[in-house]
């Protein structure tokens, strides 16, 4: 049972088409991030869920109740924002007791449900604090307890983690998705940092344009990516162009290339002969210094085997503490980067074998 | 006190310090054009009244106390004050839906608004005031149309009285209540109206409830402007008053210019300050407190 329908949305300003035939199925208590950079149609998509936009076409389903056309406050939502739009002029009690009181909730009620909530975002005996007094975390806590006192059907957040510091950022990570998990709310998450939509969602939906790139588990959009686009947006990724030269299975292919033939995985149904890129992550590469004795530039293409080899020299070398991170030129002129772990005993400058797994490769339409 | 502790401090005093030379110019201005006059006119309101120059030798309380227990004056200040208020109020009922609209609206019209709300500043008082008379008087614009149409028989009595100063104090201080509510509702997020409805309060709820007091402090300046240049307009209750719609100014500048009382006119226009401070005073106490709560 979907908790919410959003099924085929448009909407435009003008001459812009903001979003074009929007459609995302969300199950009950599912965890969804739309994400995508400033302007992709993230932020407008849920501004239509909450009701603060109409969509010009489509329809927007709360369980079976068709809302399209219902005002934000007949909705039954809990919204938290990048602002924390705390009422400054109420306490935090105040704030919390808000939507209880249009609820017309009972003052004992309203107490106990106050204190549980509080309890739950660990901010007991902050009630009678105004949002000045408090520092930029708690007063997310706030919102976010504010958002989930009403018991909502569906709770909204507009990137709530963009005004905080990195170390307070990952935190709230984990709090959020903790928390969520724990109440059970279908919650729909904006974001444009990818880090915090890969551990925090059951699902992310890739926005760009205004049209949905990718939709599905953190898992197939980081290994699995259906376009070039999703593969550069999601971590960093190394690609190599190439040519299908035979498919060995439903999903592996042998493909020509500037550096020899490679093994790789990709989607079913992929003809010999298409133009294609072959995506692989900078952890899945290892690194291996210059064999001597096999000095050949081509790679040692032993396509099906599994096992891809290409050979290059270190161009870059950055430290980056749990790693390093080189770039290294292959013989076809292509720029490669991987991650090295440890300490890193390869040069600038010195030959070296990069080997990887076919399945940790995808193919993406070129 | 460690010296660690006292660090900030010293930089804070050396702020003060700095800072301090900066006022000089605008103290210099307010002592010569501010305290002066008033000390003058202080002085001027306390010395005897004389035939032969401005004010006699002796020193007397006489003004006051005559204007004090003068009924007509309590009248006129009562009067000076009920319009005041009355115009404050209509201000603040006209402009505060102005207000909100210019800080809300994102269309393209909303500079030519902008115009229509500065505009009673843009026409030179006089004029301004003689425009209000042809509209206003017995054979003007508003009764002709209004028997035009057939509402009224006989002229209605739009001016030479209050309603006449109302109208027109009302038409050209409307900006001054506009314009500090106007930065006041701007400056408010739209997220929090939004964080409002999405808890599930209507617009109406969400208007009292979150709009209207956190904008108390433009509410406070509009109305506080409006109220003190109400009272102490001059040319329009001149003009449109006439005997029934004088105000205080009206009757300060009556005894200064026309009957030569210049310490008795003095005295008047001190109890008008005095009155209009202790009021603006009072006003501030009470809005304070409704704003006590904001940060």
């Amino acid at each position: 049972m979907t908790a919410l329908t959003i099924d085929r949305i448009n909407k435009r300003y003008g001459n812009l088409h903001i979003l074009k035939d929007i459609s995302i199925p969300i199950g009950q208590g599912e965890f969804v991030s739309l994400l995508g950079p400033s302007g992709c149609g993230k932020t407008t998509t849920l501004r239509c869920i909450a009701g603060f936009e109409q969509p010009d076409s489509g329809r927007i389903l709360f369980g079976d109740r068709d809302v399209t056309r219902a005002l934000p406050e007949q909705r039954d939502i809990g919204m938290v924002f990048q602002s924390y739009a705390l009422f400054p002029h109420m306490t935090v009690a105040e704030n919390l007791s808000f939507g209880l009181e249009v609820r017309k909730v009972s003052v004992p009620n309203r107490q106990r449900r106050i204190a549980d909530v509080l309890a739950m975002v660990r901010l007991e005996g902050y009630d009678k604090r105004y949002p000045r007094e408090l520092s930029g975390g708690q007063q997310q806590r706030v919102a976010l307890a504010r958002a989930l006192v009403i018991e909502p059907s569906v709770l909204l957040l507009d990137e709530p983690l963009a005004n905080l510091d990195a170390t307070l950022r990952d935190e709230m990570r984990f709090f959020i998705r903790d928390l969520q998990q724990r109440v059970g709310i279908t919650s729909i998450y904006v974001t444009h940092d990818q880090a915090e939509a890969m551990v925090m969602s059951d699902k992310i939906v890739v926005m760009s344009a205004g049209t949905i790139s990718q939709f599905g588990s953190p898992r197939e959009i980081y290994e699995r990516p259906t376009s070039q686009s999703v593969a550069g947006f999601i971590g960093r990724s190394n690609t190599i162009s190439g040519k299908i030269a035979e498919a060995l299975g439903q999903d592996s292919y042998k493909v020509d290339t500037p550096c020899g033939s490679l093994g790789t995985t990709g989607p079913a149904g992929l003809a010999k002969g298409t133009d294609v890129r072959i995506m692989i992550r900078p952890e899945n590469i290892r690194t291996l210094r210059h064999e001597a004795g096999t000095g050949h530039q081509q790679g040692a293409g032993e396509a099906g085997h599994g096992e891809n080899a290409l050979a290059g020299a270190v161009i870059n070398s950055i430290y980056q503490g749990s790693a390093n991170q080189l770039a290294v030129k292959l013989g076809s002129g292509d720029r490669i980067v991987v991650d090295v772990g440890g300490r890193n005993p390869l040069d600038v400058g010195e030959q070296v074998t990069l080997r990887f797994a076919a399945r940790d490769t995808w193919l993406l339409a070129s | 006190m460690s010296a660690v502790g006292a660090a900030p401090r010293l930089e804070g005093r050396g702020n003060r310090g700095s800072a301090s030379w900066m006022v000089v110019p605008a103290l210099v201005l307010l002592i010569g054009f501010f305290a002066l006059p008033y000390l003058t006119i202080i002085t001027m309101s306390l010395r005897e009244a004389s035939t032969r120059a401005v004010y006699g030798d002796g020193f007397t309380l006489a003004h006051y106390t005559t204007a004090l227990g003068d009924l007509y004056i309590w009248g006129i200040l009562g009067r000076t004050l009920l319009i005041g208020a009355t115009v404050t109020v209509i201000s603040l009922l006209l402009g505060y839906p102005v207000a909100y609209h210019l800080a809300k609206s994102r269309s393209r019209w909303t500079s030519l608004l902008y115009i229509f709300v500065l505009s009673p500043l843009l026409v030179g008082l006089v004029v301004r005031t003689f425009a209000w008379m042809i509209i206003l008087s017995n054979n003007g614009v508003a009764n002709q149309a209004l028997q035009a149409v057939g509402l009224i028989n006989f002229p209605l009595q739009l001016m030479n009285n209050p309603l006449g100063v109302t109208i027109a104090l009302t038409h050209v201080f409307l900006p001054f209540i506009i314009l500090p509510l106007l930065g006041n509702l701007q400056a408010i997020s739209p997220d929090l109206a939004m964080a409002s409805r999405s808890l599930g309060a209507s617009r109406m709820r969400t208007f009292w409830k979150v709009t209207l007091p956190l904008s108390m402090p433009g509410i406070q300046a509009g109305t506080i402007l409006v109220f003190v240049l109400s009272i102490s307009a001059y040319v329009t209750p001149a003009m449109l008053g006439g005997t029934g719609g004088r105000t205080m100014s009206v009757l300060v500048v009556q005894y200064l210019v026309d009957n030569f009382r210049w310490p008795a006119g003095a005295a008047l226009a001190i109890i008008m300050a005095a009155v209009a401070v202790l009021f603006v005073g009072l006003y501030l106490r009470l809005t304070a407190r409704a704003m006590r709560r904001l940060p």
